[in-house]
């Protein structure tokens, strides 16, 4: 066979590449397989938590914050642990961001709340002073896309095999189960329980009334959807 | 005269001429500028090197004839000699071999660029010059410490001065706020200050041993203001009834039972880092990037705030 390649210029030239196309694959796919896996305590979001993924996106966030923690002493001191590929293996599609106008979001659940997202989205001035990022008054209004957040869900579920209604393993070793209904009314319910806890911390009263007559205005997902990036 | 040495020669003429027309045609040209004489003697240098070895390869190539025994084998018509390999060539190729090997198995694993491995060595720097210069002070630096991590974490929700920034977050610069210990009274509360479960009742565990009976509203306004006032004005007598069996008559706390109320203390500002709060104004988070001295110091720096 080989004496017959040496006589065959062409197949010759098809078997090398063959050969190392072959080689590059068995060394590069089952490691960046490996890394793409989901890392331990890295969960799928919920359907609140997607739905306000959209608000962030729909408001460009990520034109202004990265999600992207950088493996330097001073970014870890600022942010918290570099981040690693696994753990955006949810994202679809990644926010890394490519300026930081303010401060990275790949772990604000750590070290922010509910109540301080609150003032701080209505008048972020008031809480961190000389903050140049607008208030984002609308979204105690608008109401959030549940129904696309749901959509979605199905679609990842279904395409992407996303662990919804099984256990994920987190840190300490528990599991955890991030549930996703199994029709548009069942979603619904499952995201107006989900926040219900969160505007059970908030003080808009306007937010609680809403959340109260079944509702979710988009501040509620989008808190949601902080507080998931830990 | 060989054909070989005349070209060489002109060849030669010729780029020293060249040589010397562009040096001198140049700023400065050959009169007392060292660099430009360096460059002429090295462009002299490198045209006689060069037709020399030249000549000497043109002409082995022309007379040089092979010796040696010719191998039985025959690559299409190519023949070889069986002459020992040059000593030269034998060291570089054994030499390539043993370099290969370390390369391979030392070289490379062990210099390789790495950049969590930059990261990892930058923390372990500054672990090590904190360990060295931060981790045994006290006193004013301690204070001052805390403020500068008060600074960096805190003044987030705290604002600058500590204040709350209008009653958006706790106060520091007083224990706490009539708000606060009214809403502890009637709801209860399991916050971990003294870095344990210890919770304490709500209202409907909370009697007045004043008049045998479940607290009531006005007795916990009452309460609320003599706490948030430093423990004095009215209410003095529904706190030593409800209050003082585990909070002290003092209202500094007692060991394992209850936190001090009247006083920061640099352990309850640790605890509270270390597992976080929920209370009437909403959440604080846990703070799990600070170390065991940094949170003393931010301790001792709200103690001081308060004082």
């Amino acid at each position: 066979m080989f004496h017959w390649l040496e006589k065959h210029p062409f197949f010759f030239a098809v078997a090398v590449f063959v050969t190392i196309a072959f080689a590059g694959l068995i060394e590069i796919l089952p490691n960046f397989a490996q890394q793409s896996r989901p890392v331990i305590g890295t969960a799928p979001y919920s359907t609140l938590e997607l739905a306000g993924r959209h608000v962030y996106i729909k408001n460009s966030c990520n034109a202004c914050h990265s999600q992207l923690i950088r493996p330097f002493k001073s970014e870890t001191d600022r942010y918290g642990h570099y981040s690693l590929s696994g753990e955006y293996a949810y994202d679809r599609p990644f926010l890394w961001g490519s300026k930081r106008t303010g401060p990275d979001l790949m772990r604000v659940g750590n070290y922010r709340t509910t109540d301080w997202h609150e003032n701080h989205m209505k008048n972020p001035a008031a809480v961190v002073p000389g903050s140049i990022m607008p208030a984002y008054t609308w979204m105690f209004t608008n109401k959030a896309d549940i129904d696309t957040a749901f959509a979605e869900q199905l679609t990842i579920a279904q395409f992407f095999s996303v662990p919804y209604n099984k256990p994920v393993p987190m840190k300490d070793g528990s599991t955890k189960i991030v549930k996703m209904g199994g029709s548009v009314a069942e979603a619904n319910a499952l995201a107006l329980a989900e926040a219900k806890i969160i505007a059970a911390d908030m003080k808009d009263q306007d937010v609680k009334d809403a959340v109260a007559n079944g509702e979710i205005p988009e501040i509620v997902a989008i808190i949601a959807y902080m507080n998931s990036l830990k | 005269m060989n054909k070989l040495y005349l070209w060489g020669i002109i060849v030669t003429a010729v780029m020293l001429l060249f040589t010397y027309m562009s040096v001198a045609g140049s700023e400065g040209g050959l009169n007392g500028d060292i660099v430009n004489m360096l460059a002429v003697a090295g462009a002299v240098a490198l045209v006689l090197i060069t037709v020399f070895v030249v000549i000497k390869y043109v002409r082995q190539m022309q007379t040089d004839t092979a010796e040696g025994e010719l191998a039985d084998e025959s690559w299409d018509n190519i023949g070889e000699y069986k002459n020992p390999v040059p000593m030269g060539w034998a060291i570089m190729f054994l030499g390539t071999m043993v370099w290969g090997m370390w390369y391979f198995l030392v070289g490379y694993p062990v210099n390789a660029y790495s950049q969590i491995g930059e990261y990892n060595e930058d923390t372990q720097v500054h672990n090590d010059k904190f360990e060295a210069q931060y981790a045994s002070i006290t006193g004013d630096r301690l204070i001052e410490m805390g403020e500068s991590v008060f600074l960096a974490e805190c003044k987030i929700c705290h604002g600058i001065n500590a204040d709350g920034i209008d009653g958006k977050s706790a106060d520091l610069n007083r224990r706490i706020e009539a708000n606060v210990v009214k809403f502890v009274i009637e709801n209860g509360s399991n916050n971990k200050l003294l870095g344990s479960e210890m919770p304490m009742p709500d209202r409907n565990g909370l009697f007045n041993a004043n008049s045998g009976a479940l607290i009531t509203d006005a007795e916990i306004d009452a309460v609320s203001a003599y706490v948030a006032n430093g423990m004095s004005g009215a209410g003095a007598d529904v706190y030593a009834g409800t209050c003082a069996a585990c909070h002290g008559e003092d209202g500094k706390g007692m060991d394992f039972v209850a936190p001090s109320i009247a006083t920061f203390t640099p352990e309850l500002v640790a605890n509270v880092l270390t597992y976080g709060k929920k209370g009437v104004m909403g959440q604080m988070p846990k703070f799990e990037r600070l170390n065991a001295k940094q949170k003393e110091a931010v301790g001792a720096y709200i103690t001081d705030l308060s004082k």
